[in-house]
Parts: C-alpha cells; structure tokens; sequence
C-alpha cells in the first residue's frame, strides 16, 4: 500500500435521542484516497454517522480528526473550516431552491470562501462540465429530474474542493433509470482519488468499488471488512444474513 | 356647483397637503416595519433561548397594546422621561414597531416553512449562521411572507390615520378639522375614504409587481 495517510478518524461517536442510542461508540478512520461504504438496514445509524462527522448532528460523545487535527465543533469558527473541508452529498440533495444551477455552486465559493466572483464562476462552469451539466446552469432546481439534481450538488461540494466527501445515500431518491448517472459520477470521483465516506443500498456498486464494506446496525458497527469477504464469509452471523438478503434483491456484480 | 367650487378650491387642498403628510408617514413606517420584522422574525426561529425570549416578549407587548395607547405612550408618555418626539417621529416609531411585531409573525411562518434540507445543505457548506440565513433562507422565506407581508403594509395605510390622534395631522386629521368646519361630514369623509381606497389600491398593485418579479420556478405555486 503506497498510501496509508489517514485522513480522517473518528473515536467513539455516540448519539442518543432522549433514551434511544441511535450511535453506540463508532470508529472509523480513513485513509487518503480510500472508499468505505456503510451498509446495514434503515435506521441502522448510517445517516447519523455521517451526519455526525461533519457535526450537523452533535453527537452526545465522540472525537473527530481531520489531517491530524482535532476538531472541537463548539468553536464555531473552526467548526465553519472544517465543514468547508469535508464535502456532503445528501439523499434528498438539497439544492437551493431559489438559486439557478450555477448559482448554486457559486454561492459558498463567494459567500464562504470569499472568491471572487468571476473566478467562482469559472470553477462552478468547470465543476458543473465535469458532472455533465453545462448546458443546464441557468435552470432551476424544480426544472431539473433528481439525477441532474444529484450531479448539481457533487457539483457544489466538488467546487469547495473538499479533502474528504460524505455521501449520504445520494441514489435513493432517484428513478432506477437514474441512478446510473450519478454512480456514474461517483465512480469518477473514485478513480481520480477523492477520500469518501458513502452509505448506499447499491451493493453491486459496492462490491465493486469500495476498500471497505462497514456493516452498521441498531447504532454499531458490527463488523467492517473488505467487500469479498463481507459477501462470501463474514465472521458475523448477522453480516452474512443481510448480505445475503440484499444481494438476492439486487444481484451480485462479482 | 356652489358644492363642487367649495371641494375644488377648499376642500382638496387641504386634503392634499393632508394626503402628503399620510405619505411621508406610510412609507418610512412600512420600510421600517419590514426590517423590524425580519430581524424579530429571524430571532425568533434562529436566535438562542435569551433573543427569543426578547423577541417574544417584544410581539407580545406590541401585538397586544392598542395601537392608539402605544401612540400616545411614545408621544405623552416619553416626555416623562424627558424624551420628546415631535408627533410625526412619535407616529412613524409607533407605526414601524407595531407593524414590525405582525410582519415578524409573517416571516417567523415563512422562515419555518424552508425545509431543513436547505439549513443542512448550507451548514454543510462551511455558511455561517448568519450567512446562511441572509443568503440561503431569508430569500425563500421572504418570497413566501410577502403576500402576508402585503396585507400588513395595505392594514398600515390605514392605520397611519390614526396619527392625528397626537396631533400629527395627516389626511384624515385635515379632513376632521374640515368636516367640524363645515359640518360636511358625509362628503368630506367619502372623499378621505376614497383617497385611501386609492393608495391601498396602488399598494395592491405595487405588491403584486414585486411578488411577480420574485417569482421563481419551484416558488410559483404560492400565488395563483
């Protein structure tokens, strides 16, 4: 292994809701250049952990690295920093709905990284050309399908040049015809380096691509192992039956 | 034609000079009201416990004293203190918080009505509290608020009449002292009565310019 930088690194991350632990003690770290994508069931903690990382869920406990760094998300300024470092996809995209495409991915460049605004647009034109969107940057959000959608916001993260990225189910929103567009993108991304963190149900896209399978249910990680060993033999019981169950349900790719 | 001689050459000009005076009113009041609101409205979704708690309290008072008592608080009831108002700047302070406390109302609804998905793609962007509600959420609540808003501004046009009441004679103070005058109660006051059917008229017609004007695709639906 050539690389082995770690990046990010995350130590004991819990969160409760009132009574109800929906995190228990996660860790995780992530070398440079490294896909890990969480699987498990719905409401397994997979969106929680991601939220959590990037501290738009305060976790109750738990300790966040960036580049060797700790960061403590109660100083609001590093807080600012480092979320500009640290890119998210979310399921449901979350584009501004009042801005056009273009503006869109401009925007934190002007307002958050104080760049100019010519030098913003370029980038954003560069960004939204590299997703496939060149000819889309005047629409609107509600003009778009959830693909474009999706692309527009890897798009907007892209343009902040993010050192780590999280992807928060980013094709379960979308048309099975459209998933393929935004894997698409993501596949890219993969090749040309960029660290990611990526919670899907795409298994086969999964198998494929990831370092690491991290296997997450009722707010722990049960096991985290590379994707053909979490497909043929994992060591836990409850592992292998999922896996088993979801390959079923959307076919295998090895 | 003695009555259209007497409207004509007595009664408009004095109305008129009223009419500019209920302008110079209006307008500072509305503009004033409408910063008043977006700041309290902005508190009261995004502020910590204490600023809600002001902001809170500030609509409760200014929503629930009647606007003639609040009038005659900053007017008589300053001086006490030994602050003096002159009755216009008494009328427009009044004005501007007392539409203030509704248009936050307006705005508070509107600003709860972004989804959360827009504050989450935006604090996922490195914005800033403040950034992400001046460029991400005011901009979507405020289209929203302003038919809402509108109905204020139109409801402070005729409020503002009330400002005779401290002696800031404006168009229907002119037309009282008129109408005790001449005891032509019934024409003098159709006319007042028209004039600000005229001015919420054109309020009308300005709000619904500046509602098209902010229209956008995915905002549409929110006028038919």
């Amino acid at each position: 292994m050539a690389k082995t930088k770690t990046i990010l690194k995350i130590e004991d991350m819990t969160k409760r809701y009132g009574s109800k632990t929906v995190l228990k003690n996660a860790s995780l770290s992530l070398n440079e250049g490294e896909l890990k994508i969480l699987i498990g069931p719905s409401g397994g903690g997979k969106s929680t952990l991601l939220q959590c990382i990037n501290f738009l869920v305060k976790p109750n406990s738990g300790r966040v690295w960036l580049d060797g760094k700790e960061i403590i998300h109660s100083r609001k300024k590093e807080l600012y920093a480092y979320r500009q470092r640290v890119g998210m996809i979310f399921q449901d995209f979350n584009l501004f709905d009042h801005l056009t495409v273009l503006e869109n991915v401009q925007i934190a460049l002007v307002k958050v990284k104080k760049r100019g605004k010519e030098e913003s647009r370029t980038r954003a034109v560069t960004e939204l050309e590299r997703v496939g969107l060149a000819d889309h940057i005047t629409k609107y959000p509600a003009q778009l399908s959830g693909g474009q959608k999706q692309r527009v916001s890897i798009a907007r993260a892209l343009a902040m040049d993010p050192e780590v990225m999280l992807l928060d189910e980013p094709t379960s929103a979308l048309d099975p015809e459209l998933i393929s567009e935004v894997l698409d993108v993501i596949r890219d991304l993969r090749l040309n380096g960029m660290t990611m963190i990526m919670s899907t149900h795409q298994i086969g896209f999964a198998s494929e691509l990831a370092d690491e399978l991290v296997f997450l249910e009722n707010g722990s990680i049960l096991e985290t192992g590379p994707p053909k060993k979490m497909f043929s033999n994992a060591d836990c019981e409850r592992t292998r039956e999922f896996c088993s169950k979801i390959t079923e349900l959307y076919g295998n790719s090895f | 034609m003695e009555e259209l001689f007497f409207i004509r050459f007595e009664v408009m000009p004095s109305l008129l000079e009223g009419l500019l005076v209920s302008i110079k009113l209006i307008i500072p009041s509305a503009f004033f009201g409408l910063v008043i609101g977006i700041i309290v409205g902005a508190l009261r979704v995004y502020g910590n416990t204490f600023l809600k708690k002001v902001a809170d309290g500030y609509v409760l008072i200014f929503r629930g004293f009647p606007l003639v008592v609040q009038l005659f608080i900053w007017y008589f009831g300053f001086p006490h203190i030994g602050i003096y108002f002159s009755p216009f700047v008494a009328s427009v302070i009044a004005f501007s918080m007392c539409s203030g406390a509704y248009h936050s109302e307006y705005i508070r609804g509107a600003f709860l009505s972004v989804k959360t998905g827009q504050t989450m793609g935006a604090k996922a962007l490195g914005f800033s509290k403040l950034k992400m509600i001046r460029f991400i959420t005011l901009p979507q609540a405020f289209r929203r608020a302003l038919p809402g808003c509108g109905n204020e501004i139109i409801y402070l046009i005729k409020y503002s009449s009330l400002a005779y009441m401290i002696t800031c004679i404006e168009l229907t103070g002119q037309g009282k002292i008129i109408a005790s005058d001449t005891f032509k109660f019934t024409e003098i006051f159709m006319i007042i009565g028209a004039i600000y059917l005229f001015l919420t008229t054109i309020a009308t017609w300005i709000l619904h310019r500046v509602e098209n004007r902010l229209r956008l695709p995915g905002f549409e639906s929110y006028r038919t």
